[in-house]
């Protein structure tokens, strides 16, 4: 009887032990001297798990792409990929962890600009390249030589859209409804600036933290303030819940957000509740661009999905970090940073990409509505 | 600008109490399994989750029908519950609670990561039902589904009062939260009873997760975990001892916090949930409504 209880017992906690590794599904890759050998830490489980798969699949198909073609300098590549969770302790343990590998020359990720900058510390201690597609927050790049992010600032994609809301959709009350994490502050606080500095007016505010399912709340909040628009500064799927539960309480009102809403996933989620909403994108699915059709299609034979801009801006953090391998010539960590930081101009398929001294990239940005429910370019 | 007084309050109001019929049920759930064996089984959130899941595929693959998925969900949580009981409680029967208590969060992972690894980690839509409005009451808007989800409530909670005062295992149920040794010598059968409530909690809790579900239009494998937190510290704020307490900490909770988002601010949700859960643990940890604890 003892002994079976202790191995009931046994069985619980190795379950619950397991469970965290099995997801991180962390693949040692070979350290041979023949290889190059990369990591990615993304929220491949989690609230954001959707993001961090996307990234796993845009990065090794990227890599895959470019091992076919011989690789670089005369070596493959080799990824290990490490589940954060969207969790910044997960972030900086999983830093801690590739910091230390010898075999290691830089990382891709994570997703969340809390998470890498949670993690950030570890990567500039230790002198490694922290290459984050999305990171978008004003203070992540600046922060360290070692960082990198490829999606533009917020301090710049912001401006974009508060002048399209003020001058080519004629807003002038808007009301914000923001994720309370760094960048949906950011976002929230850049808008704002932006859009007061052209003379219109930020009427109400509301935040939610990640997780949240009910906005019904604070959307009653917000429609008594009478705006001309709702911001809504959220990625896809609360982008989408949200305008759900503004359908259903019947409050017809347009609504806008940053480019973190441009997914087909919203529109599947969002359903007619989200027609007529505005956004913006440096990639765009359907642009006729041979380079993204190949890619649009590859990926939607390979995962079965359309790649969306997060999962562009991943694609193309492969590609430039290849680039500037073999532009170093070298795989020395060192010598891969500075390669990264002189690239000009490279040509990705989220526009082309130019770093800042500071390790930000400046895109370009393109108006996009929702029409019928699919994405069109606004004009 | 802003405009104050009775219509936003009642939407506010409406809004809270849609919500605290879910926390309500959730709050049984907790407290059904809390009363026999003072364990908190902290799996019920993604017992939730399944249930919104079983009815994702009904809806997906076989019928747009609500009533079907609501039934389905109760089987599936029934299942759910009883296996969770064998083999968090049953196999640990005689050693500390705690090891129960980790063994529960340990499924909570499991069922999790499992949902994840079948379902995929995208959040998936739920088909609207009845999102129509029913009536404005003084300009706030009510929906189909807002009455029908408060009428379910209430309708489970009749079915769960007839339950325990009417039948026998429902008189084993309440015979067993009282002093299970006596129960036991008075020829009640104790396993059975627990197995019940394990189960019967699980039930209830998948069914509030289709209705959390199609109230939100999404599903996803985290969905979750806040609800089951909310529902647990519904469970303390009202009583955890008590089923009626349970229910008044649900619809106390959906209505405080919606009007704390009303009066304060959003952002200021989840801290007044938590800190009534931290207040109540504290000042007076049998809630509302709760018994004194017995020795």
């Amino acid at each position: 009887m003892n002994a079976k209880r202790t191995a009931v017992i046994a069985i619980c906690l190795t379950v619950i032990a397991a469970f965290p590794v099995l997801a991180s599904g962390a693949q040692e890759g070979a350290g041979g001297s023949d290889t190059i050998h990369i990591a990615l830490t993304a929220p491949i489980t989690g609230d954001y798990a959707e993001y961090g798969v996307n990234f796993r699949r845009s990065v090794e198909m990227a890599m895959d792409e470019i091992n076919k073609d011989g690789g670089v300098l005369g070596k493959q590549f080799t990824l290990s990929v490490g589940d954060s969770k969207g969790d910044p302790k997960e972030s900086a343990n999983l830093a801690q962890k590739w910091t230390s590998d010898a075999t290691i020359v830089a990382e891709i990720g994570d997703f969340t600009s809390t998470c890498c900058l949670a993690a950030q510390p570890i990567y500039d201690r230790a002198g490694m390249v922290q290459l984050s597609p999305t990171a978008s927050h004003t203070k992540f790049a600046p922060g360290s030589e070692w960082s990198f992010s490829i999606v533009g600032t917020q301090a710049y994609e912001q401006p974009f859209m508060a002048d399209f809301a003020h001058d080519d959709l004629g807003f002038k009350n808007i009301a914000i409804l923001y994720i309370n994490n760094d960048w949906g502050v950011d976002t929230q606080k850049f808008f704002k600036e932006s859009f007061e500095k052209l003379g219109g007016d930020v009427v109400a505010e509301e935040s939610f933290f990640q997780g949240e399912k009910d906005f019904k709340a604070a959307l009653t909040k917000l429609k008594q303030s009478h705006p001309d628009a709702l911001y809504m500064a959220a990625m896809y799927n609360d982008g989408a819940l949200i305008s759900k539960q503004r359908e259903a309480l019947g409050w017809d009102i347009p609504v806008l957000g940053p480019s973190s809403l441009y997914s087909s996933q919203l529109i599947e989620l969002g359903g007619s509740a989200v027609n007529g909403l505005y956004t913006n994108v440096s990639f765009f699915a359907k642009d006729p661009d041979p380079r993204i059709q190949a890619y649009v299609t590859g990926f939607e034979e390979r995962y079965g999905a359309t790649p969306n801009f997060h999962a562009a801006l991943a694609y193309d953090a492969m590609y430039i970090l290849a680039d500037a391998i073999k532009k170093a010539g070298s795989t020395d960590r060192k010598a891969i940073r500075d390669a990264l930081a002189q690239e000009k101009n490279f040509k990705g398929l989220t526009g082309e990409i130019t770093f800042t001294e500071n390790g930000d990239a400046i895109k370009s940005y393109k108006a996009v509505e929702v029409k019928k429910g699919d994405f069109e370019l606004y004009n | 600008m802003v405009e104050r007084g009775p219509t936003v309050f009642l939407q506010q109001l409406i809004n809270g109490i849609t919500q605290g019929s879910l926390f309500a049920l959730l709050a049984i759930s907790f407290s059904l399994v809390w009363g026999l064996l003072k364990l908190v089984n902290f799996a019920l959130g993604e017992v939730y989750m399944f249930g919104a899941f079983t009815g994702w595929l009904i809806f997906t693959y076989w019928v747009e029908n609500l009533a079907v998925a609501l039934l389905a969900s109760i089987v599936v949580g029934w299942v759910l519950g009883w296996l969770i009981e064998k083999v968090a409680f049953k196999a640990l029967r005689g050693v500390p609670h705690i090891a129960s208590l980790v063994c529960t969060i340990g499924f909570s992972f499991f069922l999790k990561e499992s949902a994840a690894a079948i379902f995929g980690v995208e959040t998936k839509a739920m088909p609207a039902f009845l999102s129509e409005s029913a009536f404005t009451l003084a300009g706030a808007n009510v929906s189909w589904l807002q009455i029908l989800m408060i009428a379910l409530a209430a309708l489970m909670l009749l079915i769960l009062q007839f339950l325990f005062y009417r039948t026998r295992i429902g008189l084993g149920v309440r015979a067993v939260s009282l002093d299970y040794r006596t129960a036991g010598l008075m020829g009640i059968n104790v396993d059975r009873v627990i197995s019940v409530a394990f189960s019967l909690s699980g039930a209830i809790a998948a069914f509030v997760g289709v209705l959390a579900a199609v109230y939100y239009n999404a599903v996803n494998p985290t969905m979750g975990f806040i609800p089951g937190l909310k529902g647990f510290t519904a469970a303390v704020f009202g009583g955890i001892t008590s089923i009626p307490g349970a229910i008044l900490g649900g619809y106390l909770l959906g209505i405080i916090e919606n009007l704390g988002v009303q009066f304060i601010s959003s952002g200021y949700r989840d801290l007044i949930s938590f800190g009534i859960l931290i207040v109540f643990l504290l000042l007076r940890p049998n809630g509302i409504l709760g018994k004194k604890a017995k020795l």
